[in-house]
């Protein structure tokens, strides 16, 4: 390696590293800006007696997608339908689950096929038959079943639910997701206290895994107690505490997840729906809703919450972690390919300005250039360059800095009162942190660069089948009940903890 | 050689110059990166620092509120509750407060939560004049009016949320100067204490505000608040002058329909009609016609027929819905549900149009099942739809 090239790369990485701390410490800032305001003007309680009673507040669809679901898919029902909202439907997509998801869903919840006028306003794989109960119980109204054929992704599965809902706002979540009793409040809450419009709204997501859960609500948060889901859980609470609050203060967001994603309905459908050929449907689709606002001259807001409204099981093994990381790494790439327009497009506002140049550079290069690092390093060991002093140093300081932001975000998970209830369960986080770097962030990094070459080498779409583990007994408490699910959604005293391996995913073309 | 040994200042003066005289010798970048370093380990700890003073004031705190909670909160209940109005003396000696007892702030705070918890859930059995002479007894209304005289804006607007959420019966003048205040919320917040509890001019704010910005929050605010001011026999706005109002502004002029719709005014559906005849906005003749519609204004209705033409396609779907409700059984209306029907093109439409049909009277059930021996295969799934009694069809979207 010539030295030229070596000192020329020597300088970049200098200078990348340090723009990339100046662009975290600018973060910050904006995150602790958009909380403190948060902290002194949000009063949940207030805004939740406001809502509860009142005419104007919207009515909102929960769209959820089920394929293969058998083990967890009535326990995750009844919890969509036992949240705390004055008016909302529960839509579940059964995208031709080859188990028996449909068959429980029908016996539970007493289901009969219904002659529903379906409008295909987004386009979707057929759709069979749509269900809704013959039972009495009115929270078993709020259902409603959509039986399609399997269209192999998530997005058409969204997309088919998408063309059913009634209401102006909806939630696009996964099924195995616990929602919080309140979430539908505080996602609600964005779009009725400002004068632009918002077409989306994010909310903080944590990991389920080792958590306790009563009757399909989350009744003691825990980190989980193994380490994928561990690092996991870390890597949200940085993302969602600092990243998307500090983005969203400039109203520069860069996703809304697809694991809860609150979205204006009506944009949806004008946008197009989820693009089923996206890796990363949900980037995608906020893409192109930005694109619709901001090609027809409409002023918009993407707003990120900081409270937790949505727990969600976390890969265990490496395997899954693997798949799931390599096709986040695909995504990213495509998306850059296909809009690829919009990055330095002063017409997409700060979305083009700011958010895409920071990921292009910072996100989507970053494993490249830590992986010509890793190559540089090893080179320079071989040929006895190294000036391990300066290693060790520069390693020490940014080890310091890594651990320096782990603590501001468990500083701001206790200040915005999302924090676990025990203090000492932050010690987790504070291992994870010292173990990150060297476990975790290189096997990223590994995934990511997997996922650009196989983008680029065409290969084929592979979509993992996730397979639930679903609750199990906390010992010592009572056993599940064979009672009529609608109650056991009301007030069942179970309490089920979360297992601590997450699912298993099966590889499925 | 001669030792000595340093201490104190000496000691930490040496040591910073050494440090000093080490540091000059390195090459700038590892300068930089010590002082980075440095910077990170200090922030970790004060963070550290910062998290356990504030876990441990939490703590206290919430054991505070338990101590209260146990001491006060059931007899607060029991007299705040009782039908027999009882005086501030014999509330004070129940509660067991000693006379001239001067509540430390950090105390009054702790009884905040405590109180509006009880508000919350017994609103509706409290004795509204013990309820008051309860938070007397507490001195709770001094307390706000001291937080409201503090310089921080965010301790104020916190003031009037609880004041607001205890229904703490505060003068309005405690808020009135902060009606035009620079903060958005300190003003938002003010304008709300001053509807709610305000007895000369409690939407004086509304009316004279040119640059108003009327959002969905004050929407819902202002509705909760006027809802209960009618509960409590104050004095209400005249909507109508709203829906006038100069300067015009539209979010406030279609809430002001609203509400005329929600709190049943008959007695403004001539006026609203008129109002009809000459608008042009979308958004308010969508607010007028849903109003006129479930007020069963019935002269409205040839106004409804003769805007169908120029109507937009929420505002027909609106016409349909508003038609629907009056459900006057007049034939003209039958005829234009079936023009209605047959003239769109799109489900949503033809939805609405046949399902107004479908309960629409005899008449309506006839046109109804007329048009379903007429209808055509694609069109069959909308008469099934509509006659499923487990679909919602005032929904379909």
């Amino acid at each position: 390696m010539p030295d030229s090239f070596q000192t020329f790369f020597n300088y970049a990485v200098i200078v990348y590293s340090g723009l990339l701390i100046t662009s975290y410490l600018s973060m910050i800032i904006a995150a602790y800006r958009q909380h403190k305001r948060h902290n002194t003007y949000h009063y949940e309680k207030n805004m939740i007696a406001q809502l509860r009673t009142s005419p104007y507040t919207p009515g909102v669809s929960i769209v959820a997608p089920a394929y293969n679901e058998e083990k967890t898919i009535i326990d995750n029902v009844n919890s969509l339908l036992s949240l705390d909202y004055p008016d909302y439907e529960v839509v579940i997509v059964n995208d031709g689950s080859k188990d028996d998801t449909l068959k429980l869903l029908i016996e539970n919840f007493q289901l009969v096929e219904v002659p529903y006028a379906y409008v295909e306003k987004i386009k979707t794989k057929p759709v069979k038959r749509i269900y809704k109960t013959s039972s009495d119980n009115p929270i078993f109204k709020r259902l409603t079943v959509v039986d399609k054929e399997n269209g192999g992704t998530k997005a058409d599965a969204s997309n088919a639910g998408v063309n059913i809902v009634s209401n102006k706002y909806f939630v696009c979540t996964d099924v195995d997701c616990i929602i919080d009793k309140y979430a539908l409040y505080r996602v609600v809450w964005p779009t009725m206290t400002g004068t632009r419009k918002v077409i989306a709204v994010s909310a903080s997501m944590r990991m389920s895994n080792g958590c306790d859960v009563r009757n399909g609500q989350m009744v003691q948060p825990r980190p989980p107690h193994s380490l994928i889901p561990l690092f996991q859980d870390l890597e949200y609470a940085r993302s969602y505490l600092v990243g998307k609050q500090a983005l969203s203060s400039i109203n520069a967001m860069q996703n809304v997840s697809g694991g809860f994603g609150f979205f204006d309905t009506e944009i949806v459908i004008k946008a197009g729906g989820y693009d089923g050929d996206s890796f990363a449907e949900d980037m995608d689709m906020v893409a192109r809703m930005i694109r619709y606002m901001c090609d027809s001259g409409e002023d918009y807001r993407i707003v990120q919450i900081p409270e937790i409204c949505c727990w969600t099981e976390g890969p265990n093994t490496v395997k899954v972690l693997a798949r799931q990381r390599t096709r986040w790494g695909r995504g990213l790439l495509q998306f850059f390919i296909v809009h690829r327009d919009m990055v330095f497009n002063r017409t997409y506002r700060q979305y083009g300005i700011v958010t895409l140049p920071y990921i292009l550079i910072f996100e989507m290069l970053a494993p490249v250039i830590e992986f010509t690092g890793y190559f540089s390093l090893l080179y320079l060991i071989v040929t006895s360059g190294v000036n391990y002093k300066t290693v060790w140093i520069t390693f020490f300081a940014l080890y310091c800095f890594a651990q320096m932001l782990t603590m501001t975000i468990i500083s701001f998970d206790i200040y915005t009162g999302n924090g676990f209830k025990k203090r000492s369960k932050y010690l987790w986080f504070m291992l994870a942190s010292l173990l990150e770097p060297f476990l975790y962030h290189p096997l990223n990094v590994f995934y990511a660069l997997r996922g650009y070459v196989k983008h680029i080498f065409g290969a084929q779409m592979v979509w993992g089948n996730m397979t639930r583990k679903g609750f199990q007994p906390t010992p010592g408490a009572a056993p599940a009940g064979a009672a009529d699910a609608g109650e056991s959604a009301a007030e069942g005293p179970e309490i089920v903890t979360m297992p601590d391996e997450g699912p298993e995913e099966t590889e499925e073309n | 050689m001669e030792y000595y040994t340093l201490d104190g200042l000496e000691y930490w003066k040496y040591y910073i110059m050494l440090l000093y005289y080490r540091f000059g010798e390195m090459p700038p970048i590892i300068r930089i990166i010590a002082l980075f370093t440095t910077a990170c380990i200090i922030t970790f700890l004060l963070l550290v620092l910062g998290n356990f003073i504030k876990s441990q004031k939490a703590a206290r705190r919430i054991h505070r509120i338990q101590v209260y909670d146990e001491k006060y909160k059931k007899k607060i209940i029991e007299l705040a509750t009782m039908e027999e109005i009882l005086d501030l003396p014999t509330i004070t000696d129940e509660l067991g407060i000693p006379k001239n007892f001067r509540m430390k702030n950090r105390t009054t705070g702790c009884m905040i939560p405590i109180l509006i918890t009880v508000q919350r859930t017994h609103k509706e059995e409290i004795n509204r004049t013990n309820w008051q002479r309860v938070l007397q007894a507490f001195k709770i209304p001094s307390y706000f009016e001291m937080m409201m005289r503090s310089r921080n804006t965010a301790k104020r607007v916190k003031a009037l949320k609880n004041i607001a959420d205890m229904d703490a019966d505060l003068k309005e003048a405690v808020a009135s100067r902060h009606l035009f205040a620079k903060d958005e919320k300190m003003r938002m917040n003010a304008r709300f204490h001053v509807a709610r509890f305000g007895t000369s001019y409690p939407f004086k704010a509304l009316e004279e505000d040119s640059n108003l910005l009327f959002t969905d929050e004050m929407m819902v605010n202002f509705h909760n608040i006027l809802v209960y001011r009618n509960q409590n026999n104050m004095s209400m706005p005249n909507f109508i002058r709203w829906c006038n109002r100069t300067p015009v502004n539209e979010e406030l002029r279609i809430f002001a329909v609203n509400e005329i719709r929600l709190f049943k005014r008959y007695d403004d559906c001539p006026e609203l009609l008129s109002m009809l005849k000459d608008c042009r906005d979308e958004r308010f003749a969508i607010a007028l016609i849903k109003a006129l519609g479930e007020l069963e204004y019935i002269p409205a209705e040839s106004e409804f027929r003769h805007r169908y033409a120029m109507a937009s396609f929420a505002e027909r779907q609106a016409l349909a819905d508003a038609l629907g409700v009056m459900n006057s059984g007049n034939p003209e209306v039958v005829n234009y549900l079936i023009y209605d029907y047959e003239g769109s093109t799109d489900f949503v439409s033809k939805m609405k149009a046949l399902r107004v049909l479908h309960n629409y009277g005899r008449r309506g059930r006839d046109a109804y099942n007329k048009l379903k021996a007429e209808a055509t295969p694609a069109t069959k799934i909308l008469f099934e739809h509509i006659e499923c009694n487990l679909l919602d069809s005032s929904k379909y979207a």
